[in-house]
């Protein structure tokens, strides 16, 4: 990505979490989350859709993944066979991982997990704000249901915050073309208008489907200007943009500026999948593979992650065989080690020992080694504590 | 064991005798029979032979027998509960998959579903074999102008199956296939000898409109031809109604179900070669409404139409020419899903590499279609790389090539040797 265009979406990124933080001060009277003063133990967990081992960790997807594999393995503790025993949608298999319990919901996500999410757990056992749990999300699959579960003793007060930042994207361009305003797709002064009806409205700014500030939607104008200005920019370059490049980005400025003690950030570019084009996939794969390394580099930067941060990268299943009756990498439908089988990477402060862990663990493991991280014990969970990680 | 005269004597008879049979099979495996039956004037004529196989082998049973052999699913769709879901009988929906797939039970289940098919399907074998001993081919064309690597097109293909290099302008061979030569006619022409009598039976798809422009009307009519430039007005059509969907299941099937039971006639936005043709239509609108890109992406398009075509129509020709797709735009590519013509005015532009890897790889998922039916033991695969004069060619199991890797083909001599194979 050239530098213009990535400093560009970088302030979007900026002025995104600004607006949110100013809203949320202005609606609580709370002061925003000092990062600086923050030195507890951080978890981030990164799933990035429905990636073959075929595209990445075995011998014919390595040069897909140059950072995952010269740079981030030799210092992880690599899972190489982590298995989605439960059902291969996305809704599902993040709210299985958030919950420790295999999820069956309704795929489109109407419906919150039916077990409590870690965010939960987090918040209620070690009473922490709403600003140190949040969900950062590209895909379209997922609602703002997902931060909480609908468990009566926990449920949305001890839930996350979810965004969705391509959502805003998209919704520009869709609301343009409704309109028949097919140039301003291409015309920053006119994509600006576009970007003003959606912020400067509730009702849009609901639509987006994000879940911040408990009940609050309204955004603070001088940081909305801004950042209209800044995607109004991003509008002009003449090159594709993404929707995880823009995810990424928010992420980075809520780790700045809230440092969440736990986030799950998941990426989507690959699920491009569905639509047929495996360039595109695995342009998708690359952009992941180069964005977790700027995420694990970001860690290592800022004061409040480094030295007490864990980082776990998976995906969240495979996709179909070749030859398949599912058609191929195209879904993530059928039932084998294709499509069920995948991996993960654990970095940083519980990943001391680098090793590979052949041993096969579960997507449902995530959730009690993370209450385990923060020291919360008792949890009735059908997952177990993933081996080889460092307390 | 009980034969019943009537149903078994005729597979296109009226489906309203086959109706009750489907009611004495366990709940999830109504839904596609009844939509079958429903839709029973649109389907191909292997389709409708291999429903009516199946009821008759369903019809073989006697009440015992079939509540044997239907138990443990019976068993397995109260453990699943689901009489509690709002699972529809009468057609296949989006939240019937839903429910089915986050099922715990969803393995066992298929597992229980596959072994009730066969045995059905067992018991109807004699008396209504199936016809597979005809020769097939399945002719892929990757055009001139997508630049495939030489040294690794072929890497991921079978390896029962061998490159030849074409002497002389290798895209020939596609106006070869489709008007013939002194002495040899087109491959519509000769499959019409062979005995061809549906035009479901040879399908020419075409990402672009170059299959379309170089076949003559006569084979225009004898077969199933698509094309996803001459969809373009339906397509835009289709796909803006489509996205008025609302994130919901429910509401989603309901579009769906709504674009199904369109006639889109009214609108005059289908192709010229498929007026007439109601049963293309349909499968033009069913292959939109089953997603896999084929109403974003001409590949897309190409290879999902074809493998649909091998599985509903089990033809002895497929014809599939891919084509070059346009960069993604600008910002709008984040919403893919979109008419990208009408959501920006940047001008399209090619992108011929990342299109020769789309179609190379799609190209292959088609042979492999192909490969899953029993048709496969007599069928003849060859794909044409037109911008390195390359071609793979994979003949039935058993089967030894006759041509030299060392000793290049003219594109005559290539055609003239594939029309030997196929009237062999």
């Amino acid at each position: 990505m050239d530098a213009s265009r990535r400093s560009l979406l970088k302030a979007a990124a900026i002025l995104l979490v600004d607006q949110w933080a100013l809203s949320r001060t202005q609606a609580s009277g709370l002061k925003p989350s000092s990062a600086a003063a923050k030195d507890e133990r951080k978890v981030i967990v990164v799933a990035c859709g429905g990636i073959r081992r075929a595209e990445t960790f075995l011998d014919t997807g390595l040069g897909n993944i140059p950072h995952l594999y010269r740079e981030l393995l030799p210092q992880s503790v690599f899972y190489p066979f982590i298995r989605n025993n439960g059902a291969t949608s996305h809704y599902n298999t993040i709210s299985s991982i958030l919950t420790g319990n295999w999820q069956r919901l309704d795929d489109w996500g109407k419906t919150p997990p039916a077990d409590p999410t870690f965010f939960e757990y987090l918040r209620k056992r070690m009473a922490l704000s709403q600003d140190d749990a949040w969900v950062i999300s590209s895909n379209k699959a997922l609602t703002s249901r997902i931060g909480a579960s609908s468990i009566r003793d926990f449920g949305p007060s001890y839930g996350a915050n979810v965004i969705f930042p391509k959502q805003l994207l998209i919704n520009a361009v869709i609301r343009a073309a409704s309109q028949g305003h097919a140039e301003h797709s291409a015309d920053r002064a006119a994509m600006q208008q576009e970007l003003e009806a959606i912020l400067q409205h509730a009702d849009n700014y609901e639509g987006l489907g994000w879940s911040v500030s408990g009940e609050e939607s309204f955004l603070d104008l001088r940081i909305e200007r801004s950042m209209q200005q800044a995607i109004e920019d991003l509008v002009r370059t003449n090159a594709p943009v993404t929707g995880d490049e823009f995810t990424f980005l928010v992420s980075a400025e809520v780790m700045r500026r809230f440092a969440p003690s736990l986030m799950a950030i998941t990426f989507s570019d690959v699920e491009v999948a569905h639509f047929g084009s495996y360039s595109m996939h695995v342009a998708g794969i690359r952009t992941m593979d180069r964005l977790v390394y700027e995420l694990w580099n970001l860690v290592q930067s800022l004061p409040s992650y480094t030295g007490r941060t864990t980082l776990f990268v998976l995906p969240e299943f495979g996709r179909d065989f070749d030859g398949s009756n599912t058609n191929g990498f195209f879904n993530h439908r059928s039932i084998d080690d294709s499509t069920n089988l995948t991996w993960m990477m654990c970095l940083g402060e519980a990943a001391r020992s680098p090793d590979v862990i052949q041993r096969p663990v579960q997507h449902i493991d995530l959730c009690p080694t993370i209450a385990g991280l923060f020291g919360i014990k008792g949890l009735d969970l059908p997952g177990k504590p993933l081996p080889g990680l460092s307390a | 064991m009980n034969e019943m005269p009537g149903i078994t004597q005729n597979d296109s008879s009226s489906p309203d005798a086959y109706r009750h049979l489907i009611e004495r099979l366990p709940v999830t495996l109504r839904p596609a029979l009844n939509q079958q039956l429903t839709q029973w004037g649109m389907l191909f004529p292997f389709e409708q032979h291999t429903v009516g196989k199946f009821l008759k082998g369903v019809e073989s049973f006697s009440p015992s027998a079939l509540d044997a052999l239907t138990a443990p699913l019976w068993a397995l769709e109260k453990k699943m509960g689901v009489n509690h879901w709002n699972f529809s009988q009468a057609s296949d929906t989006i939240e019937n998959a839903s429910q089915l797939a986050r099922s715990e039970y969803y393995a066992e289940w298929r597992r229980e579903v596959q072994r009730v098919f066969e045995s059905v399907n067992a018991a109807a074998r004699d008396a209504a074999p199936l016809q597979t001993e005809s020769k097939r081919l399945i002719l892929l064309f990757l055009p001139g102008n997508l630049p495939v690597n030489p040294q690794s097109v072929w890497k991921q293909w079978d390896p029962s199956g061998r490159e030849i290099k074409i002497s002389g302008n290798s895209g020939k061979f596609c106006e070869l296939v489709t008007q013939g030569q002194p002495g040899l006619s087109g491959i519509a022409t000769l499959a019409a000898r062979k005995g061809t009598v549906d035009r479901s039976d040879i399908w020419f798809i075409d990402a672009e409109g170059r299959l379309s422009s170089l076949l003559s009307s006569l084979s225009h009519n004898a077969a199933a031809s698509l094309s996803y430039t001459a969809l373009k007005p339906f397509r835009d059509k289709f796909l803006a109604e489509l996205n008025k969907a609302p994130k919901d299941i429910q509401a989603t099937d309901e579009v769906i179900s709504n674009l199904r039971l369109e006639s889109w006639n009214g609108w005059d936005l289908w192709p010229p070669e498929l007026a007439n043709q109601p049963k293309l239509r349909k499968f033009v609108i069913d292959l939109f409404l089953s997603g896999n890109g084929a109403v974003i992406f001409s590949n897309s398009f190409v290879e999902w139409a074809a493998a649909e075509a091998l599985r509903r129509a089990r033809p002895r020709i497929v014809v599939a020419r891919f084509g070059m797709r346009s960069k993604p735009k600008p910002f709008t590519s984040i919403a893919i899903f979109e008419n990208q013509q009408r959501v920006s005015s940047l001008p399209d532009v090619d992108d011929p590499e990342n299109s020769a890897i789309d179609a190379l790889i799609l190209a292959r998922y088609v042979w492999l279609a192909a490969s899953r039916y029993p048709e496969r033991q007599q069928t003849f695969c060859l794909c044409v790389a037109e911008h390195g004069n390359s071609a793979y060619v994979i003949p039935p199991p058993g089967k030894t090539l006759s041509l030299s890797p060392e000793h290049p083909l003219g594109p005559e001599e290539l055609y003239h040797w594939l029309g030997t194979q196929f009237l062999s």
